[in-house]
């Protein structure tokens, strides 16, 4: 086109090129030499140095943590659990804490007695604990914690455990009997995931104006869409704890980015990092890869058992045995977690190596089920979240259901829509998902998780025998002969049944920098960073 | 002027108040809603019953809407329902990033634009001409979340220089603010770049195709004298008017360049929202985009104007 034109002015001239070229390049210069540096800024070394001894030899003081997460903080979610209860444990403080055998250790709760009767417990509170504000903390905080989680505003899953208690007496400032409407076996549960909140600024707690808690840090600044500041609270309950000066939440919602910044060092923690991009990590230098296998999530298929021909009970248990789960495991958990036909993770006393393999991949088992039920070929919907790793489980189902004559057809879903239809129980035939609760008592899952709740849930899966277990083993004590008859038969109904087929357990996966020591989640994920220090 | 912009200024207000109708209806007929979102996952539909009606979502839609533009009015946009805090404060946090992003990216689309568009049409080097054409056409044709993560690998992971994402504010650190937006940036201003640049160089082509040029390039004006004095003027109000219209591109797809480089905008602030119903939050962003977009739209009209008699006298 240029070609035509009568005059062709001249280009820039090579001289002014390079003049153009040289002053360019003497502003990026400025940026990325003359003045500081945002990688070293982001890279500086942690702790002070020559506090300790050897570094990474024992714990030493200072420094700032950078997490990396891939979703918001929402305060309106505070009192339930979500996708993003990592800052709980750092402002807050629970009751007591789970030990990797379910066992409950001291936290602000220092020690307990249940009645002979399962009726009431008395728990003895730590004294000489202050919420950041400088405020005492006594059992009228605890009162108004499980009041507060009785409240459906707050949408807590173990509402139905604070509910169970119905009195309280206090005995003093650090001496307070819980009275319960009937015994129940998951009291702990509730200890570990009730935050104590400071009663007087609970409202501006769930807005994200100020959160005021026992914990080892308090939060200085929520930027939403940015990320959450925590310096440390100098007076902490526990001696000479927390080791760090600060730690910084940074949000990174996009997979490819969340691992850039691990692998460039501007963050050294995450538990965000999808299963796919785990190989990248592991082949890190700097980077360690570890997986808290008490499983916080399920991966499931759903059914609605009020839809032919899923109201067959033959159909829905050859859709179970017609599953790779070690292929999903593989491919959409990155091989982190555990293959698996029932909710239970190993660590859960309802766990059994039979109920685990209870369905393996039998495509010719499942093509035997369904001739015998009278079906060659199926067409059915399957309701997915159109998220990458929710999207990668739903296509591994439709592809392992197509060998054995079941036809699925995707129905990818936004998550707000995916949720209304789980609690509105309109759902179309089949579904994938995750649920959570299996990793502390049975139970729990069976109370809270509303996928397997015996009233109401999404299967539409109603049956007296299930209600009366349910029951029996929210109410029978905790261990002993009886409560292992009870969860086996919650176990034995659910792969029975298979209303609700698991397919995988999920392991949370750590993702950290080498020189940071002393992480631990508690069963909820909150993280708890009371022992955390970076060293080496 | 003053008596164009006045006449300009109704349709403007118009546009409005439809958009704010559209606005809220298109999310009302969005399935799911903030009160299950609310609720949680393992919630029973009476938890989720009990704040649809603290939220007020059991109103009637008029009543809703009328609450929705009377606090607008009033200067109160009211709390998040799902996020927390106010929406105000929300919006607020987020608009500095968004802004500092976006004139980011203007500056780049300008002066990569022009450097694009005056070389495509006035270079007598074949190889330089070939060279931008591939440039501008690599540049439309890679997404932008691809062309993000190239420039995250060779800037962050391979060479180490630049961070891979996040934001220190221009007004907080200038030296450490202009990295963390340097790659973002670019990648948002990259597509826009190549469209302003080939606009401009077939703009400026028509422009020295002209017979006033051939006259003054017969009477010895100099031929850098002739592009910039002559040819460029003339050939930019065309050129203005697009580049108004590639600042909403950019608005519009800061959304993914902020995700990215987890860059703390609006467009993140938007997409949260939206995945939560959260409908106050998502209803002023919308909303005040639109504005954005008048607003964006009038002035470029008044700057055509300027620049084009022939447009005000209309």
């Amino acid at each position: 086109m240029t070609e035509s034109y009568p005059t062709t002015p001249s280009a820039p001239s090579r001289r002014s090129t390079l003049r153009a070229a040289g002053g360019g390049a003497l502003l990026l210069g400025l940026g990325l030499t003359g003045c500081r540096s945002a990688v070293s800024e982001a890279e500086a070394p942690a702790g002070k140095a020559g506090e300790a001894g050897k570094a990474g030899a024992e714990p030493r003081r200072g420094g700032t943590l950078t997490v990396a997460v891939n979703t918001d903080f929402t305060p309106s979610l505070l009192f339930a659990q979500s996708g993003q209860s990592l800052q709980h444990r750092l402002i807050y403080n629970t009751l007591t804490r789970y030990d990797d055998r379910l066992t409950p250790q001291p936290e602000l709760a220092t020690s307990w007695e249940y009645a002979k009767d399962g009726r009431s417990i008395t728990l003895a509170l730590r004294s000489g604990v202050t919420f950041h504000d400088g405020r005492p903390f006594t059992a009228d905080d605890v009162i108004f914690a499980v009041k507060n989680l009785q409240n459906p505003l707050r949408a807590a899953q173990l509402r139905a455990t604070a509910a169970a208690v119905t009195g309280f007496e206090k005995r003093g400032d650090h001496e307070l009997v819980l009275k319960l409407a009937h015994p129940v076996n998951n009291l702990f549960d509730l200890f570990e995931f009730m935050i104590i909140t400071d009663p007087n600024s609970v409202e501006d707690a769930v807005t994200g104006k100020r959160l005021n808690g026992t914990g080892p840090f308090k939060l200085t600044k929520w930027s939403p869409g940015s990320g959450l500041s925590f310096t440390r609270n100098e007076t902490y309950w526990q001696p000479d704890r927390p080791y760090l000066d600060g730690v910084e939440f940074r949000i990174v919602p996009q997979a490819d980015a969340l691992l850039s910044s691990l692998r460039t060092g501007q963050s050294q923690l995450s538990f965000s990092v999808p299963g796919k991009n785990l190989t990248v990590v592991a082949s890190a230098p700097d980077l360690a890869i570890s997986e808290y296998s008490t499983g916080g999530g399920a991966l499931y298929l759903g059914v609605n058992t009020t839809v032919a021909p899923l109201n067959d009970k033959t159909v829905r248990q050859a859709l179970a045995w017609g599953i790779d789960r070690e292929r999903i495991l593989q491919q959409v958990l990155g091989g982190y977690g555990l293959a698996s036909a029932t909710p239970w993770p190993k660590s859960s006393p309802a766990f059994t190596e039979a109920g685990r393999t209870h369905y393996t991949h039998n495509p010719g088992k499942a093509r035997e089920l369904l001739r015998s039920a009278g079906h060659t070929r199926l067409d059915l919907p399957l309701l997915h979240i159109n998220l990458p790793g929710e999207t990668a489980l739903a296509e591994a189902v439709q592809y392992d259901l197509r060998q054995i004559g079941v036809h699925v057809t995707l129905q990818p879903t936004d998550p707000a829509t995916a949720q209304k239809n789980l609690i509105s129980q309109t759902m179309p035939g089949l579904w994938t998902m995750s649920h959570s609760f299996a990793q502390v008592q049975p139970s729990t899952l069976a109370v809270s998780a509303y996928p397997f709740n015996e009233a109401k849930n999404t299967s539409k899966y109603r049956s007296a025998a299930y209600t009366k277990v349910v029951r029996e083993a929210w109410t029978a004590p905790a261990d002993g002969a009886r409560a292992n008859t009870l969860r086996q038969q919650i176990t034995d109904t659910l792969l029975d049944e298979a209303f609700i087929i698991d397919l995988a357990i999920r392991g949370a996966v750590q993702v950290s920098a080498k020189k940071l020591h002393g992480v631990t989640l508690n069963k909820f994920s909150y993280l708890n960073l009371d022992d955390a220090y970076l060293a080496g | 002027m003053s008596g164009y912009l006045l006449r300009r200024l109704p349709s403007a207000l118009l546009v409005l108040l439809l958009a704010s109708f559209l606005v809220f209806a298109v999310l009302r007929l969005v399935p799911g809603d903030p009160a299950a979102v609310l609720a949680g996952p393992d919630a029973s539909a009476a938890t989720e019953a009990a704040i649809r009606a603290h939220l007020g979502l059991d109103d009637p839609l008029p009543a809703q809407y009328a609450r929705w533009i009377g606090g607008l009015l009033t200067g109160d946009l009211g709390p998040s329902y799902a996020i927390g805090g106010q929406t105000a404060d929300l919006i607020g946090d987020g608009i500095g990033a968004t802004v500092e992003l976006t004139l980011g990216a203007l500056l780049f689309v300008v002066v990569l634009g022009a450097a694009f568009g005056i070389v495509g049409a006035t270079s007598r080097n074949r190889w330089l001409r070939g060279a931008v054409r591939i440039l501008t056409t690599g540049a439309l044709a890679v997404p932008p979340f691809v062309t993000g993560v190239l420039l995250v690998l060779l800037f962050a992971v391979l060479l180490g220089v630049l961070p891979p994402g996040g934001r220190v504010p221009l007004l907080t650190a200038p030296d450490l603010g202009v990295q963390y937006l340097l790659l973002p940036a670019l990648c948002l201003a990259l597509p826009s770049a190549a469209v302003l640049g080939r606009y401009l160089e077939d703009s400026i082509g028509r422009a020295l195709a002209e017979d006033y040029v051939r006259t003054a390039t017969a009477a010895g004006i100099a031929p850098r004298r002739l592009l910039w004095r002559h040819a460029l003027p003339n050939a930019l109000p065309p050129v203005v008017t697009l580049l108004g219209m590639q600042t909403g591109h950019l608005l519009g797809g800061a959304v993914l360049v902020e995700a990215i480089f987890a860059w703390p905008g609006l467009g993140q602030l938007a997409e949260q929202a939206l995945v939560r119903r959260d409908y106050p939050v998502v209803q002023d962003l919308l909303l005040l985009l639109v504005t954005v977009f008048v607003l964006v739209q009038l002035l470029t009209d008044l700057v055509h104007a300027r620049l084009d008699p022939r447009i005000r006298w209309e």
